[in-house]
């Protein structure tokens, strides 16, 4: 298990020092995910210590955004000079984004499908299985 | 008699612990607990969307809070210990991207029609709705990157000058919201594709969407991760790009 940890926080040091170093404009723990997915690619096995502490911290993933979630209590008076804007944004703007998503994908594949029907030399089944 | 730099680091600072919260325990205890219980009422609400894990905790810290008349910095200064798992959490989600490997590959033509729509949908939707109904113009810079994750999100906040700690706020609210929302779309628009769900719940509600793909299936929460990461990068190497040359 203690492998398992050590191979995840250096993959984190390295995207936070690439971060720093202004090498990469992203944050460390995206980096890090890249770079531990490309690590898992190249060896071609996915040890069980790790597999295990993924599923055991993802488990949790609810858990880690609480924190920053009762900073609510923080900006209670730009919330509640703006209230009807802000709620009607992230309510109706999520929504449209997951509507506007997957309408897109379900589409996308219908089409798909009807063209691979008339012309078989289309974009393949499996690219565009929605 | 040693020397100065030996004394500077040999003789032990006092005040070394003091940057250290001192009851650490009392405030992660609090989270703990509450969504440990929030866990349990979504359980027994069948894991109903609208019971969200993560909503309900937060209101119940929220409560607590209130009631003993703690600050949110000083509840912050505590539950940091907490937040500080995320960033080693966020990497771990390369194991299930690692697992759909194959299926991923297999899919790109989805996943770059996913981002092409959800991406500029997610900030446009955004900011139109809050600039229709009169949002100033801080918010409306706080709400831009409200689907990107957490630590993406507070750094485009920064960079396009928005409020980086409203906009935190504002992307858990965006999570939560995608979390509910999208397994009830689902259900409603009969998707039967987890990957089509999963990208859609990432790129719209990032880490916490995520967090509820991967209750849906593991595809779902591969998916999830992946749209959530890619959003997220793009997001952040585009917006301040696209608003340095508005």
């Amino acid at each position: 298990m203690l492998e398992a940890i050590a191979r995840v926080t250096v993959w984190l040091a390295l995207g936070e020092a690439l971060m720093r170093l202004g090498l990469v404009p992203v944050p460390g723990p995206v980096t890090g995910l890249v770079l531990l997915y490309l690590d898992l690619v190249w060896h071609k096995t996915l040890p069980d210590d790790l597999g295990r502490l993924a599923d055991r911290m993802l488990a949790l993933f609810g858990l880690l955004f609480v924190p920053a979630g009762v900073g609510v209590v923080a900006h209670a008076d730009v919330l509640q000079a703006e209230f009807l804007p802000i709620v009607a944004a992230v309510i109706g703007g999520t929504v449209v984004t997951l509507l506007a998503t997957v309408a897109t994908l379900v589409l996308a594949h219908s089409w798909a499908r009807r063209r691979k029907r008339t012309d078989a030399g289309g974009l393949g089944e499996a690219d565009l299985r929605a | 008699m040693p020397a100065a730099w030996e004394r500077q680091i040999f003789v032990p600072d006092p005040h070394a612990w003091t940057s250290l919260p001192e009851q650490p325990i009392l405030e992660v205890g609090i989270t703990v607990l509450a969504f440990f219980a929030a866990v349990r009422l979504a359980r027994w609400s069948g894991n109903n969307p609208f019971f969200n894990p993560t909503l309900i905790a937060i209101v119940l810290v929220v409560i607590a809070i209130d009631v003993t008349g703690t600050s949110y910095a000083t509840y912050l200064h505590g539950a940091g210990f907490i937040q500080f798992l995320l960033a080693p959490t966020v990497v771990l989600l390369a194991v299930p991207l690692y697992r759909q490997t194959a299926l991923i590959r297999a899919s790109g033509a989805l996943i770059a029609a996913a981002l092409l729509v959800g991406l500029p949908t997610g900030v446009l939707s955004a900011v139109g709705i809050a600039w229709a109904l009169g949002a100033s113009k801080v918010t409306l810079l706080s709400l831009a990157p409200k689907s990107v994750t957490t630590g993406i999100a507070v750094g485009i906040s920064e960079a396009i000058g928005g409020v980086p700690a409203l906009t935190a706020v504002l992307v858990i609210s965006t999570g939560i919201v995608g979390a509910i929302a999208g397994p009830v779309l689902q259900r409603w628009l009969r998707v039967e594709d987890d990957r089509v769900m999963g990208l859609a719940i990432g790129i719209a509600g990032h880490g916490i969407g995520t967090a509820r793909a991967l209750q849906i299936s593991e595809v779902a929460g591969a998916f999830a991760g992946l749209g959530m990461s890619l959003n997220g990068v793009l997001t952040g190497v585009l917006l301040p790009l696209a608003m340095r040359g508005l």
